[in-house]
């Protein structure tokens, strides 16, 4: 086994910082947390901001310090976001509590050693996997080692190594600080009075005596992390479907504003999507409008914004370019406050193709989709095939009936022809009346010479759609032909000539 | 892919024409080895050294005349083919029939996109098109936001998986959906054809070929070819359609003896002529 521990030191501050606009995150922050600064940026540091201070003291230190409400959910989704980007690279990932018992998970951990060979060895993908989170925009160090609990450790410690085997880790866990282990940090002033200061130091001592000072439990992760005692663990699940949202700071008046935002959940949903091995062929932004603003009737309380696209995609470059044309269009009705991606449709990876040359098999079956996806947009009834009729009236003797996606392209029994007269391609519907002059039919101002003709059409009288007529063929002032009847019974309202049909 | 005659190319031997390679210049010695390459096995492979395609790689379109002035021996693969049109009914369907009809006869789907009029099942049949294998896609009758009808055509051209493909495009489309088209036409192994009001030639477009129809006579019609990758070529090119006049019909056209409008009573005496 070979774990990697993914730690991410800020990972709330960064969550949070997220909701910021561009400049915003520049500027000092902290984060509190039952009314003391719980986290703060270098930036706020500077200006003497510490952890632990009460709320009043930091403001009076730093009077435009940006303050927000630590958030677990926030961070669980940032974190969460991690762990499926990780996932594109082994089934078998799981999350670690931090050392911290009153915060949340803040470290992934990956079991890559049945994926070492297909990456190319754990440089390569410790490259990739870097790359893979990098664009969800946390700072990572990462570690790893033979034991879960041991990879974890390195991961926060002082000195990230990367331990192959089990006496490298053994060798690099010694040096580690020991307030990093969870259980028995409430100990760790006793631990430091006593001259304990690395892991090595603590198993120095009779196990029986530090079991009984500091509790069973903390001995049992010592075990872990050197792998004396086994420590299963339960890998998570990809959701099957993917939704995230992201609540703003400050609320966001203008489309940039929201594309900033909105660019973390894309590359939320690539992670997603690359886990999944799978491409997105549409997405749905929905912004969460202010509800003072909603008390307005005209305001809605969300606008929905859906991309779909033509080839489906993971690269969140290339979402983000869509979605900023697509936003750079849209009026925000009011400020949003809230970010909610939704994955439309999601495309699965094309399995590799086994076959050099396509083959009939495999053209049909591309075909078939083909036809499924149009039938899925257009409606089923506008994909459409012919079907020849015996009938001698024009407009009934061809059928559009919907098509059947499953017998696309198979042949079926073939028309037989009748011999000449050759019949038009198009037939107008319903046919247009011709004005008239001097007896001669007329299209578009200028008279029709008659070619060829009558042929008479007489049929119809047992469906009460009586087509009684005297077909010609006729040219046009261009040259073209044209398929023109008389009507020969009047008493139905329609005299005259009428055009119907083009031979095309 | 066989569909041009081996006699038109001279070739005697077993070789096909439509694969016959193009060797670079300094290659040309090795003209013998190079004639029994893997072109034989499948006409998308090409050896490294050669240059360009194989020649005469268009699908034919049953008109020599038109072959003739055609880059690739007629219609082209993987592009699309532009013919515009004064109206729908010049004799668009008889000039491509006879490609579509050969692409139906390899075993492959001809589709239609919104034909500006109903089709007559009876009439394709008679153009020798098998209606089994010809699909049409209505875009236009539902309204939807965005570009629904480009969308249907351009995932048909994308799949490949079509043997032939004509649409009928809405009137002042811009230029940048047609080299949006042009591009997805890359992956379409077969003839495209989108057919055009007569005024976008005024515009410039991403399509190598463009060609103007207009009737000249019955069962006749004039091509003038707007743009190919080529010379420009001056003349019109004139076609012999098949015939929807019969012969008696025609001659008395000739004779430019034109039948008057019969009266309502005459009529009952039908001249089938």
């Amino acid at each position: 086994m070979l774990w990697i521990a993914l730690h991410l030191p800020l990972l709330s501050l960064e969550s949070f910082a997220a909701t910021l606009t561009g400049e915003q995150a520049q500027s000092p922050l902290a984060l509190v947390d039952a009314h003391h600064i719980a986290t703060v940026n270098p930036a706020a540091r500077a200006l003497g901001v510490e952890p632990g201070q009460k709320r009043a003291t930091a403001l009076a230190l730093a009077p435009d310090l940006l303050i927000g409400q630590a958030d677990a959910a926030r961070d669980a989704a940032a974190l969460t976001a991690i762990a499926h980007a990780a996932l594109a690279f082994t089934p078998s990932v799981c999350l670690q509590p931090s050392h911290d018992p009153s915060r949340g998970a803040d470290t992934v951990l990956l079991e890559v050693r049945a994926s070492l060979r297909y990456f190319g060895g754990p440089t390569k993908l410790l490259q990739r996997l870097r790359a893979a989170v990098m664009p969800l925009g946390h700072r990572v160090h990462a570690a790893s080692a033979p034991t879960p609990l041991g990879a974890a450790l390195l991961a926060r410690g002082p000195r990230r190594v990367h331990a192959g085997d089990a006496a490298e880790m053994q060798r690099a866990l010694d040096g580690t600080p020991v307030w990093l282990l969870g259980p028995g940090r409430e100990h760790w002033e006793a631990l430091q009075g006593m001259g304990l200061a690395t892991l090595a130091d603590l198993r120095r001592l009779p196990r029986s005596g530090l079991a009984r000072r500091f509790g069973q439990a903390m001995l049992a992760d010592l075990d872990r992390a050197y792998g004396e005692r086994p420590d299963p663990r339960v890998p998570i699940t990809l959701p099957p479907q993917f939704e995230s949202r992201l609540e703003l700071f400050a609320r966001a008046d203008s489309t940039e504003q929201v594309l900033h935002a909105a660019g973390l959940l894309l590359a939320r949903l690539a992670a997603w999507l690359a886990a999944q091995h799978a491409f997105v062929r549409g997405f749905v932004l929905a912004m969460q409008h202010e509800p003072r603003w909603r008390s307005d009737a005209q305001v809605p309380a969300q606008t929905l914004l859906s991309v779909s696209l033509a080839e489906p995609s993971r690269d969140p470059a290339h979402l983000q370019v869509l979605l900023r044309e697509r936003l750079a269009q849209l009026q925000l009705p009011a400020p949003t406050l809230e970010l909610r991606l939704a994955a439309r449709e999601i495309v699965p990876g094309e399995a590799p193709s086994g076959e050099l040359f396509p083959s009939a098999a495999s053209e049909r079956e591309g075909l078939v989709r083909l036809v499924e996806r149009l039938q899925a947009r257009l409606g089923a009834e506008h994909v459409q095939r012919l079907q020849a009729v015996h009938d001698h009236r024009p407009e009934c003797a061809s059928a559009t009936l919907p098509v059947d996606a499953a017998r696309v392209g198979q042949r079926g029994a073939s028309v037989v022809v009748p011999p000449a007269p050759l019949r038009p391609v198009w037939l107008l519907a319903p046919p247009e009346p011709l004005p008239e002059r001097a007896a001669q039919p007329l299209l578009a101002g200028r008279a029709l010479q008659l070619l060829s003709g009558p042929e008479r059409i007489e049929a119809g009288w047992w469906d009460h759609a009586l087509a009684e007529r005297d077909y010609f063929i006729a040219e046009d002032a261009e040259g073209a032909l044209v398929w023109i009847y008389r009507a020969r019974r009047p008493d139905d309202g329609a005299t005259g000539w009428f055009l119907h049909g083009r031979f095309a | 892919m066989d569909l041009v005659p081996a006699a038109a190319f001279g070739v005697a031997s077993g070789v096909a024409p439509s694969v016959v390679p193009v060797p670079a210049p300094a290659e040309a010695p090795r003209r013998a080895a190079v004639r029994r390459a893997p072109e034989e096995l499948h006409p998308a492979l090409w050896l490294g050294h050669q240059l360009g395609r194989p020649r005469g790689d268009g699908v034919a379109s049953g008109f020599a005349a038109l072959d003739a002035q055609l880059p690739g021996g007629g219609w082209p693969r993987r592009t699309l083919t532009e013919l515009l049109l004064p109206h729908p009914g010049v004799g668009e369907l008889r000039l491509l029939a006879p490609s579509l009809a050969a692409a139906q006869r390899g075993g492959r789907l001809v589709m239609l996109f919104d034909p500006p009029a109903q089709l007559s099942a009876w009439a394709l049949a008679q153009l020798g098109l098998d209606v089994e294998q010809l699909l049409v896609v209505q875009t236009r009758t539902r309204v939807l936001p965005g570009s629904d009808s480009l969308w249907a055509f351009e995932q048909a051209l994308r799949s490949g998986h079509v043997g032939a493909l004509v649409a009928w495009l809405p009137p002042r489309l811009r230029a940048e959906r047609l080299r949006r088209l042009q591009l997805a036409a890359q992956a379409h192994d077969g003839a495209a054809f989108v057919l055009r009001e007569t005024a976008a030639a005024q515009r410039p477009s991403a399509a190598p070929l463009r060609l103007a129809l207009r009737a000249a006579g019955p069962d006749m019609l004039a091509l003038r070819v707007l743009k190919r990758r080529g010379p420009p070529l001056e003349s019109p090119i004139t076609l012999a359609l098949p015939p929807v006049l019969s012969d008696a019909a025609r001659q008395r056209r000739r004779a430019e003896r034109v039948l008057p409008a019969p009266a309502l009573s005459v009529a009952t005496f039908v001249d089938l002529g």
